[in-house]
């Protein structure tokens, strides 16, 4: 009976003149897959997003126009790893019929602790294989428009392999030993391996975790020993405990650094490729000389 | 150093119901008046008037130009919260607040006064007790202490022989006597009718509305007696708006 | 060693300094309240103004984004009219307290929650409102002195008439009209502590160095004003021996100095002189007279 509905629902959809015929429905779940998709899906995908730009997909709490959103989908746009904690229960609850995409797929993942870290999309080797994979989905999904799929692909490929070398470039000019940085969100540990930039943190991976006494001293000892030179704040935490680690060490504070989701349309980081470009100059200007 | 009561055609009562129906007339200054009446008659509504907690249904209560702070109130059952980490000496101590308001310290006047007015109530040495460990009669009494410190020109009295022993009765009714001697207005609310027989020359028998009032002989005679027992006790849910209320004749 | 272990920790950080120095303000202010609080029977009003804050700090963040100051004003005049009106709500009609202010805080929730969806973001704002122990900036730890200052202050004013209320509010409102201003006075400073408690040290740390403290110096002390200062130097101890708990093991800090408290608390149950469970079981011999 649901299933009728639904044929009926995409069949009014595509009756639509205007439209162009079998736009398809695609979810993704964050902000930063959203944009991947549309770069891929172009004009023939209709992309909505579940967690909006600046919000907290770790703890993100689904609502019923969620479930809407996800009944009508064809593909649903994952992260994976662990990230969407909240989606099982959303997918279930929606009854969807969509095919669930793991934008993951195929990237060696780095642990935290016992557990796989999910900020994958950091590096942009790692960002390549994501795009990849919506791109195969969108083909499978959708054969009529796979050429389209795949041009879009290969240009926005072609983009990501000229970021991937700007941020090679820009890191090349730090110098060795002022390649380190605090963040309060240890989202970073893909763009440190990919990049060759360390990154240390105060608190866990998600942004509920609380620190210690200990954990702040050893942090602000390590920064001392080490000579690291700033601390980045991310755009959802505690900033002040990050600034008073930066008063009691004398490092500089660099900013903003963004992870877990892009900005709106007037921020700085409205797409993935802008958030890496942001990221790379602020790191470059607290670090560089 | 008196007051001068006056109930002018005064309604007090609940959800409209009325406890104390069209209750007029006056109190003399320094009198000593007894309220009595069976379970339910409205005494402590009467009392909860004059002090104002509640508000007349229609009518008005004149307290002859005396304010809050001039009326000294010991209600039937105080809302007191034994468990609350009070010693004795400090509880008494608030009924000193009209001469101390906020800020006024408790310096040695005060303490000879505390002192004195413990001592009248024979507690003498519990100044450093919980107000938690005492028994009905020694918190009755330490009621009274305070009252006494309160200084006040009227004094109501609701019941405050109830569920104390005869000694400590006798010991109180002195107090009163001695209030009385002072020039004091005081009204108290009773049962026993052999007390007020003994002690109280002025009586207000009262069934909801008043029996009759004047001299205690005159006024506890059988017949006003029978006629103030036979008041019902229960709200009537079907009664008719009352006609004598002006409220309802401009209606 | 025992030096080290006491000592150290504070003398090396700066962070740990400005961490006691807000503990001892909040203790300071903090405690009489939670004294108060428990005698009067409104010992988890702190819990319920956690979320009846919502939403004022929702509309500071509907008309400023996320601007601290907008949002802590927005929480701090929610509060107050949740409490305010608790209060009356409870003084003029037959409602006790503690369901008036159930009633009040619920309302307030929903439509704190209701006010935070219109925007349409996920960002837990009671999260991004509630700061932590360790994150002590100038401003914050001046914000918590001020607070424990004006409570003080405000407390010594009204404390003859407010002890009066709640032994026996018949006989304060027939000696005088200051039991409402009084009452709402008190409400005022809870509502203060709690709010600015909350932003500076979180909703654990603010409400439980409230309420803790008291439960432990009723086994200590007869009298109101004894209960205060021992309620004042136990919320001082667990807050020093929960920061040298953090420093020296992995608890974060605001749960270590609860847990100490808690533990004095059950020491005090056992073992305090009035009405512990020791001495009821082993009394003594009794006296002569």
């Amino acid at each position: 009976m649901r299933g009728l509905w639904l044929i009926v629902f995409v069949a009014a959809l595509s009756a639509n003149p205007v439209c162009a015929q079998d736009r398809i429905n695609v979810v993704a779940s964050f902000s930063i897959l959203g944009d991947f998709v549309k770069n891929v899906g172009g004009d023939r995908a209709n992309v909505t997003t579940l967690v909006g730009p600046n919000g907290d997909v770790h703890v993100y709490t689904p609502s019923p126009s969620d479930a809407k959103k996800n009944a009508d989908a064809k593909i649903l746009v994952v992260n994976g790893l662990g990230l969407e904690g909240w989606l099982p229960r959303l997918v279930q609850a929606a009854g969807s019929k969509a095919a669930i995409v793991t934008a993951s797929n195929g990237i060696a993942p780095l642990k935290v602790g016992s557990e796989a870290d999910p900020h994958a999309w950091q590096s942009v080797p790692n960002a390549k294989i994501y795009v990849a994979n919506i791109r195969d989905a969108l083909v499978a999904a959708d054969p009529p428009d796979a050429a389209m799929f795949r041009a879009n692909a290969a240009r926005y490929l072609g983009e990501l392999d000229a970021l991937d070398a700007e941020v090679r470039a820009a890191i090349a000019k730090i110098p060795p030993e002022r390649r380190k940085v605090i963040t309060t969100h240890k989202a970073f540990a893909y763009f440190a391996a990919a990049y060759g930039i360390a990154f240390l943190a105060p608190v866990g991976v998600s942004t509920e975790t609380e620190p210690s006494a200990r954990d702040i001293a050893a942090l602000i000892q390590r920064i001392k020993a080490d000579k690291i030179p700033a601390v980045f704040l991310e755009n959802l935490s505690d900033d002040r405990l990050v600034g008073r680690i930066a008063a009691e060490t004398g490092a500089k504070s660099g900013g903003t650094l963004y992870s877990d989701s892009l900005t709106g349309e007037n921020g700085p980081a409205p797409t993935y490729i802008a958030l890496v470009r942001h990221n790379i100059k602020a790191l470059t200007s607290a670090l560089g000389n | 150093m008196s007051a001068q009561l006056q109930f002018r055609d005064v309604t007090l009562g609940y959800d409209r119901h009325p406890a104390v129906h069209h209750l007029a007339g006056d109190v003399a200054a320094g009198a000593l008046l007894a309220v009595v009446g069976p379970n339910g008659a409205g005494k402590s509504t009467l009392f909860r008037g004059l002090v104002g907690i509640l508000k007349p249904l229609s009518g008005s209560i004149s307290l002859g130009g005396l304010d809050a702070r001039d009326i000294a109130y010991l209600p039937q059952t105080a809302d007191i919260d034994r468990g609350f980490p009070i010693t004795v000496f400090d509880f008494v101590g608030t009924g000193l607040w009209r001469a101390t308001g906020l800020f006024g310290g408790i310096g040695n006047a005060e303490r000879k006064k505390i002192a004195a007015a413990l001592a009248a109530v024979g507690l003498t040495g519990f100044e450093n007790r919980a107000i938690g460990t005492l028994s009905g009669g020694q918190m009755q009494r330490l009621l009274f202490a305070r009252l006494m410190l309160q200084d006040a020109r009227l004094i109501l009295l609701d019941e405050p022989f109830n569920a104390i022993d005869s000694r400590t009765s006798a010991d109180l009714l002195l107090l009163v006597k001695r209030w009385h001697a002072e020039g004091r207005t005081i009204l108290v609310a009773l049962h026993d009718l052999e007390t007020v027989r003994a002690h109280f020359p002025e009586t207000l028998l009262f069934a909801r509305g008043p029996v009759a009032w004047g001299p205690t002989e005159e006024v506890l005679t059988p017949d006003n007696l029978l006629v103030a027992m036979r008041m019902c006790e229960a709200f009537d849910d079907s009664a008719a708006a009352c006609v004598a209320d002006p409220q309802s004749r401009a209606a | 060693m025992l030096t080290a272990a006491l000592i150290t920790p504070f003398t090396d950080f700066e962070f740990m300094r400005r961490a006691l120095a807000a503990v001892i303000a909040l203790s300071l202010g903090g405690a009489p309240i939670g004294v108060f609080l428990m005698l009067r029977r409104m010992s988890l009003v702190g819990d319920a103004m956690a979320h009846a804050i919502l939403p004022g700090a929702a509309i500071g963040f509907l008309l400023y984004g996320l601007n601290l100051l907008a949002m802590i004003l927005g929480g701090l005049t929610a509060g107050f009219l949740v409490a305010i009106l608790a209060g009356v709500v409870s003084r003029s009609t037959g409602l006790k307290e503690d369901a008036s202010l159930a009633t009040f805080y619920l309302a307030s929730l929903a439509l704190g929650v209701t006010i935070v969806s219109v925007k349409g973001t996920n960002i837990d704002l009671l999260h991004v409102l509630f700061g932590n122990i360790l994150a002590m900036d100038d401003q914050t730890l001046l914000t918590v002195a001020c607070n424990a200052t004006i409570t003080l202050i405000v407390l010594a004013v009204i404390y003859r008439p407010l002890v009066i209320e709640s032994v026996d509010p018949l006989f304060l409102r027939t000696v005088s009209r200051a039991g409402t201003p009084t009452h709402l006075a008190f409400l005022a400073l809870v509502v203060i502590n709690l709010v600015s408690g909350f932003q500076a040290l979180g909703t654990l740390l603010a409400v439980g160095l409230m309420i803790l403290p008291a439960g432990i110096a009723k086994f200590w002390s007869r009298d109101i004003s004894g209960m205060i200062c021992t309620a004042v130097v136990s919320a001082i101890i667990s807050g020093y021996a929960g920061l040298v708990l953090s420093f020296q093991t992995r608890i974060p800090s605001g749960p270590a100095i609860i847990l100490v408290a808690a533990l004095l608390y059950i020491g005090s149950v056992l073992f305090g002189s009035v009405g512990g469970v020791v001495r009821q079981l082993f009394p003594g011999r009794h006296l002569e007279a």
